[in-house]
């Protein structure tokens, strides 16, 4: 996943966040690593601030945390 | 793709089109305000404003935190930078941000460690491999990013990792509207609202915006549907003489924002009595500092820092670009001394910024030839 490219937008320092798929769960640490849904590459997320997650869940990531779970148009 | 394909759709994308043309009023001048500048580069992107009749005008509010962080900060960042011994980290885009005698990535070149980090997380973890060296974490951005500054400060501390510090640069999204709506410089029908600071913060802290400047306010998404659609219920709260807070983006933005990542903010961060932004000036209560718990963790309690108020060159009009007063194009330097590749203000900078969004999309050329 690219930072501070004009076609994708900064993920990082600007007021955007990307939609991300949790893929595995680390539940003693409160991290997960998730896949960007709609683009490529991978991360490791915080997710202290949505509660437990799941294999398949879909989360608004940003700056590594996740902020929220994506409810689906 | 998922929650994509839905938001891009063309022929979807030309019937909102139509309905906003349904609900204009001929001869009636209508401005909106795109708050983030996330907005903004979807707008340029997909060519939203080309979707709009001619008076319906998006004016590009200070919603991008990179493009409104003044140059007096960046001096202070880069005195950090270059003490012995120091490891800088900091996101992408802000490494070039110009100071008064450089950037950041400037004090790179002359020897200065200063690292690109996606998160404050491998800022956290880089002091954990480096247990000898000093890591500062230069924290910028809205109430989008300052919960994962908050949750890694609060990890810092629960792990025991006493080099981890952080320079806090975070600001709230509400003063500067504020500020902005008090303006005289500028007359506004409408807002585009920050989707993704509300995810954090909710729609309610927005109510003032209706109730107290009887401007109606619709919380968006980013999505080239999601914008359009935003605008086309801005224009219907005007035309049916109605006024309030409505969400777009309820997808992702409960009304009442994320409880737990308020809490952690609360715990880790306090107003400072004021905060200089680019172009806007000093606003009170407009940005965030440590509390006194984390004391022990901030940057500028352990090593002084100038803290200089620096004058913007005489050639940017970044200050004009951010209030919505010109538009990029209308700049001096605009395209010619300041581009991406060679910046001279901060709106140039981040793909986020007005300026930066008109001239990768080729928004400049375009107004030229109709010039």
């Amino acid at each position: 996943m690219s930072s501070c490219d004009h076609e994708a937008g900064c993920i990082t320092c600007g007021d955007t966040a990307v939609e991300m798929t949790v893929v595995r769960v680390d539940e003693a640490r409160g991290l997960a690593l998730c896949a960007v849904t709609s683009g490529e590459g991978s991360e490791t997320v915080e997710t202290e601030l949505v509660g437990p997650v799941a294999p398949g869940d879909e989360l608004l990531v940003h700056a590594g945390t996740a902020l929220q779970r994506v409810a689906g148009p | 793709m998922k929650f994509v394909d839905e938001f891009r759709d063309a022929e979807l994308g030309r019937v909102v089109s139509g309905e906003i043309l349904n609900l204009v009023e001929p001869g009636r001048h209508y401005k909106v305000m795109e708050v983030c500048g996330g907005h903004t580069h979807s707008i340029y992107k997909y060519g939203i404003d080309d979707l709009l009749p001619e008076n319906v005008e998006l004016v590009h509010g200070p919603g991008c935190p990179v493009c409104v962080i003044p140059m007096g900060r960046v001096d202070d960042g880069i005195v950090l930078a270059k003490l012995p011994g120091v490891i800088f980290t900091c996101f992408g885009d802000m490494m070039r941000v110009p100071g008064s005698n450089g950037s950041l990535l400037d004090a790179k070149a002359e020897g200065a460690d200063v690292r690109m980090v996606y998160s404050p997380l491998d800022a956290l973890r880089i002091a954990k491999r480096n247990p000898d060296r000093e890591v500062i974490f230069f924290a910028i951005g809205f109430e989008t990013t300052a919960p994962s500054t908050a949750l890694t400060l609060k990890r810092a501390k629960a792990e025991g990792v006493p080099n981890f510090l952080c320079m806090c640069n975070h600001v709230t999204i509400v003063p500067p509207l504020r500020a902005l709506l008090d303006s005289p410089d500028l007359r506004l029908d409408g807002f585009v609202g920050p989707g993704h600071v509300s995810t954090v913060v909710g729609a309610r802290p927005f109510e003032f915006i209706p109730a107290d400047y009887g401007k109606p306010v619709v919380i968006s998404g980013f999505e080239p549907l999601d914008v359009l659609q935003s605008v086309q219920m801005i224009l219907g709260q005007l035309t049916e003489g109605r006024c309030m807070v409505e969400n777009q983006y309820k997808r992702v933005v409960p009304y009442d924002g994320n409880l737990r990542a308020l809490e952690i903010m609360a715990e880790v961060f306090e107003p400072r009595p004021h905060f200089e932004w680019r172009g806007l000036g000093f606003i009170s209560h407009s940005a965030l500092a440590l509390t006194e718990a984390y004391a022990d963790l901030d940057a500028e309690r352990r090593h002084s820092v100038p803290g200089v108020r620096v004058a913007d060159p005489k050639a940017c009009q970044c200050g004009e670009v951010l209030k919505g007063v010109i538009k990029p194009w209308e700049c001096k330097v605009f395209g010619t001394a300041c581009t991406p590749e060679r910046p001279i203000g901060t709106c140039m900078v981040s793909p986020e910024g007005a300026c930066a969004a008109y001239y990768n999309y080729g928004r400049y050329a375009r107004e030229r030839e109709v010039v």
